[in-house]
């Protein structure tokens, strides 16, 4: 789901950076109206070092490995500060890791980072049937989660398949972008489950850490 | 995930120009004088074979992912150095992820490998000018990853205890 440099046509790169901008625009402002905008850094800060250390656990599932991505515990727990937060950890994984590039910064930032905040938006629904329902706050949880990972796949699915360059094997590509993006279904339901957990430990434990 | 590509020269022997030279009338009856006398079996001598060869030298790459899996079936596009943006040849690494090409000669300067798979891929920017034989990679050992990782989470957990602090 990261993509990498040299993948993508510059338009499409272009596109990423524009979106990705008001997108972190739309955060930032809302996180300034907040009536304390410092008050959420801290929780931020450490949930962007375990964005940045996720992507590194790689899971087995052919034909590629894949990763956690997290960006639906992110939207969860951080709320509007989820997208900064996996702005700053999409760079960091660009330069160590090479996941992604930062040509294709943008791009990435804009098919994980909107799902994050949609997730978030998911599991604030929860409060509308009972913030204090523990087995809302799971169900809630997990779609938030394993839909933070659907979305991201979907999105980036459509854009490698609408941008396959003419000069190579097109059929062979897609089939194999059909493969991996397959693959991520074991990835969104581990991740629902990992957020549903954290959500139903956080709300007994800490509710005031949930966003929403 | 990222593709690592290393690279490496050797040195291959290429069999050009096959020439087959036919020697005409002289041959034939010469064989058949062959045949006609010892009754043996009869066998296409008559046929001159020239070969000329000569040493070229190629790039040989392995494209794996960071898991040190393969980038099996990957697809690849070389760009030449006379011209970085049209592919001048397209190919499919193997099971194993190798891949070998031939630069021309004639061209002097950087080839721009890229392997991709599922819209993942890597690309590696080789140097063929000089007479020596060179090895490369990208991307960077376990250790070095590693240790950045540990500066970076560091520095994450101090913006954290520093926005935590008590005010005074």
């Amino acid at each position: 789901m990261h993509i990498p440099d040299g993948v993508l046509p510059t338009a499409v790169c272009l596109g990423g950076y524009a979106t990705a901008g008001a997108a972190a625009w739309f955060s930032l402002r809302k996180i300034s109206r907040q009536e304390n905008p410092r008050e959420g850094m801290p929780k931020a800060s450490l949930l962007t070092a375990a964005f940045l250390v996720a992507s590194w656990i790689h899971i087995p599932i052919p034909p590629a490995s894949v990763h956690l991505m997290l960006n639906g515990l992110l939207g969860v727990v951080l709320g509007y500060y989820a997208f900064p937060a996996i702005l700053i950890g999409l760079f960091f994984q660009a330069i160590m890791f090479q996941h992604g590039g930062l040509t294709t910064l943008g791009v990435n930032a804009t098919v994980i980072g909107v799902p994050a905040l949609l997730a978030f938006y998911l599991f604030r629904l929860r409060n509308i049937l009972g913030r204090e329902n523990r087995v809302l706050t799971g169900l809630f949880g997990f779609l938030a989660g394993g839909g933070g990972i659907a979305l991201a796949a979907v999105a980036a699915f459509f854009i490698l398949v609408t941008t396959i360059p003419a000069h190579l094997d097109v059929e062979a590509e897609q089939a194999s972008i059909y493969a991996l993006t397959l693959a991520h279904i074991p990835v969104m339901i581990l991740e629902g489950v990992f957020t549903a957990v954290v959500a139903v430990f956080l709300q007994r434990v800490k509710p005031e850490l949930l966003e929403g | 995930m990222k593709a690592t590509v290393t690279v490496k020269y050797f040195e291959e022997g290429e069999v050009k120009d096959g020439e087959l030279m036919m020697n005409g009338m002289r041959s034939f009856i010469f064989l058949a004088a062959i045949i006609f006398l010892f009754s043996l079996p009869a066998a296409a001598f008559g046929h001159g074979v020239n070969i000329e060869y000569q040493t070229t030298k190629a790039v040989e790459f392995t494209a794996s992912y960071d898991t040190g899996e393969p980038v099996s079936n990957g697809q690849v596009t070389i760009y030449s150095p006379d011209d970085p943006s049209t592919p001048w040849k397209t190919g499919q690494c193997d099971e194993k992820g190798r891949f070998t090409f031939t630069p021309d000669p004639s061209m002097q300067g950087t080839w721009d490998i890229q392997v991709r798979k599922a819209g993942h891929g890597g690309m590696i920017h080789v140097n063929v000018d000089g007479e020596e034989a060179v090895a490369g990679s990208t991307g960077y050992t376990t250790t070095q990853i590693v240790l950045m990782v540990a500066c970076v989470v560091w520095g994450l957990i101090g913006t954290a205890l520093f926005f935590k602090r008590r005010k005074n």
